[in-house]
């Protein structure tokens, strides 16, 4: 049993800033660090908790200095060191974002607009959906995609958890210390995670991998009870009963609310030069929503800092 | 030694000094039957260590079992309960079901503050939508500890009940209270019951302006 001290404090905003770090993830989170340590003024637009999808990750492995580390507590440092340099907070939602010719207004959900030279996208990515019969209507009801929070709600039952990269396997080896069995459905015929990560999941006794398949259907009254699981090779198909599905297959970007401003892959993430600049001058966009090669919180963070670097060289 | 290490108390001492005005009364509830009340010791231990930190904060602790008077007036339902009132000695709406630990043990702090100061931390657009109502809302914020999406929902929730007379928020921690957690059909959190009611529900992280949209469109329907 741990007692978290930390409170989210609020902040009155101020209708100006230098720059507005839309999204409070790793890449913002630095961002917001280094233009306080440029002198300039920052706030940061976080609609759920700061640190983003960090908090959701059970362990983290390969952010240097931390052999290992718990997502959460990385993503609070993070908080902190940004808030310890005098960055501002604001627990809101961007809902638009208006490029005039020397300024950009970003539109919150609190009906609250704020204004400054630069603004810089760092929405990050939320989790993908399976997008399969059963998968809306039982969110909540044995579908999750969220293992730290959810996971004791299901100790000692039978679990299912789709996908087999890094997320997927991470959090295999938090909740089989919860569940009685997990049996993980990977589309590809290997997992993809790291080496040490896979070997753990494919030594551990209590979990099975069914490979080159996928849950075509979740199924259930009030809740989950079973899953139909297909071999995309054979076409086999079979039922597999189970307490509860996890989800984690990948990301998809936040990009909409940029849409029709600046250039967009077809995957939905947005362009940038490398100084982290769209399209539009003094628009930058960091982190997962990026389009780049490698996605995690290393390059996340080295986005940050050099998107600040060019602004407070080149706006200021 | 105890539950708060010297750091958090320091921390806290600071933060009380500077945030609180007005006192605040932690209204305990708790069974003196451990099959019963599994967490309640705990529970009592980390409140007593809390109040200890700032003079005007303090505790109260009464027995669910024998108390009858008291959990009637405070319409208290299971334990540990815990209630927050002002130096006035208005009880706001604002419950605690389970240990407040985790996450949950920093939304106890943020509403001692807020009952300290009196004023709901929410925006002007809200408090105007919370004015018009008319029924008594119950709002129900399922949660586990490591739940690090489930503060902002509870905070939501129990500001509300600040704000308005009409609405009473509690948090409900889902482990602890496993059974009611089964009838609601808590499997991911935060899960969010408005008036008890198991079809009226939503579950996730909502940012202030839906929330508070969601909880009166379920509580109108």
């Amino acid at each position: 049993m741990f007692f978290e001290v930390d409170v989210p404090k609020r902040f009155e905003i101020k209708d100006r800033y230098d720059i507005v770090v839309i999204g409070g993830g790793p890449a913002g989170l630095t961002a917001a660090i280094y233009a306080r340590r440029a002198g300039l003024s920052v706030l940061v637009v976080e609609k759920t908790l700061e640190g983003g999808y960090v908090n959701f990750t059970h362990l983290v492995e390969n952010y240097p200095g931390f052999p290992k580390i718990k997502g959460e507590e990385l993503a609070s440092r993070f908080k902190e060191h940004a808030e310890s340099f005098g960055a501002e907070f604001v627990n809101a939602e961007a809902i638009k974002l208006e490029v005039k010719a020397d300024k950009k207004i970003v539109e919150l959900d609190n009906g609250k607009k704020v204004e400054a030279p630069v603004v810089i996208v760092a929405t990050g990515a939320n989790p993908k959906r399976l997008n399969v019969p059963g998968e809306k209507e039982f969110f909540g009801r044995g579908v999750s995609y969220c293992a730290t929070c959810d996971g004791y709600l299901f100790s000692g039952k039978d679990i299912v958890i789709v996908g087999g990269g890094d997320s997927a396997c991470d959090e295999a080896m938090f909740l089989v210390n919860l569940v009685n069995r997990i049996t993980m459905v990977q589309l590809l015929e290997t997992l993809t995670a790291a080496k040490v990560l896979q070997d753990r999941v494919l030594s551990h006794p209590k979990i099975e991998v069914i490979y080159n398949s996928t849950v075509k259907e979740i199924r259930g009254k009030e809740k989950v009870e079973e899953v139909l699981v297909e071999n995309v090779k054979t076409g086999e198909r079979k039922v597999l009963k189970t307490d509860g599905v996890f989800i984690f297959i990948g990301l998809n970007p936040n990009s909409k609310l940029v849409e029709g401003l600046v250039e967009i892959d077809p995957y939905g993430y947005i362009v940038t030069d490398e100084n982290m600049e769209t399209s539009v001058k003094g628009l930058y966009a960091i982190g997962d929503v990026r389009r780049k090669n490698l996605r995690q919180i290393v390059t996340a963070v080295a986005d940050g800092a050099i998107a600040v670097e060019h602004a407070a060289k080149h706006y200021f | 030694m105890g539950l708060l290490s010297n750091k958090d108390v320091a921390y806290l001492r600071d933060l009380f000094e500077k945030e609180l005005e007005k006192s605040v009364r932690l209204v305990f509830f708790k069974s003196e039957d451990p099959a019963r009340c599994q967490y309640c010791e705990i529970t009592e231990q980390v409140l007593s260590e809390l109040v200890g930190i700032d003079s005007r904060l303090t505790l109260e602790v009464h027995d669910f079992d024998r108390e009858k008077d008291l959990v009637a007036k405070y319409a208290v339902e299971m334990v540990p309960a815990l209630v927050l009132e002002s130096e006035e000695g208005k009880d706001y709406g604002i419950r605690f079901y389970g240990v407040p630990s985790g996450h949950e043990f920093g939304t106890l702090i943020q509403d001692i503050i807020t009952v300290s100061k009196g004023t709901p931390q929410l925006s002007s657009e809200t408090l105007k939508k919370l004015e018009k109502l008319e029924r008594p809302v119950r709002i129900s914020v399922f949660v586990t500890p490591t739940c690090p999406y489930c503060p902002r929902a509870v905070l939501t929730a129990h500001n509300m009940a600040v704000a308005s007379d009409k609405i009473v928020a509690e948090m409900i921690e889902a482990n602890e209270f496993w059974e009611l957690s089964e009838r609601f059909g808590v499997s991911s959190v935060p899960h969010i019951v408005v008036n008890r009611d198991p079809d009226k529900f939503f579950v996730g992280a909502y940012p202030e302006r839906e929330f508070v949209e969601e909880v009166l469109r379920l509580a109108e329907g």
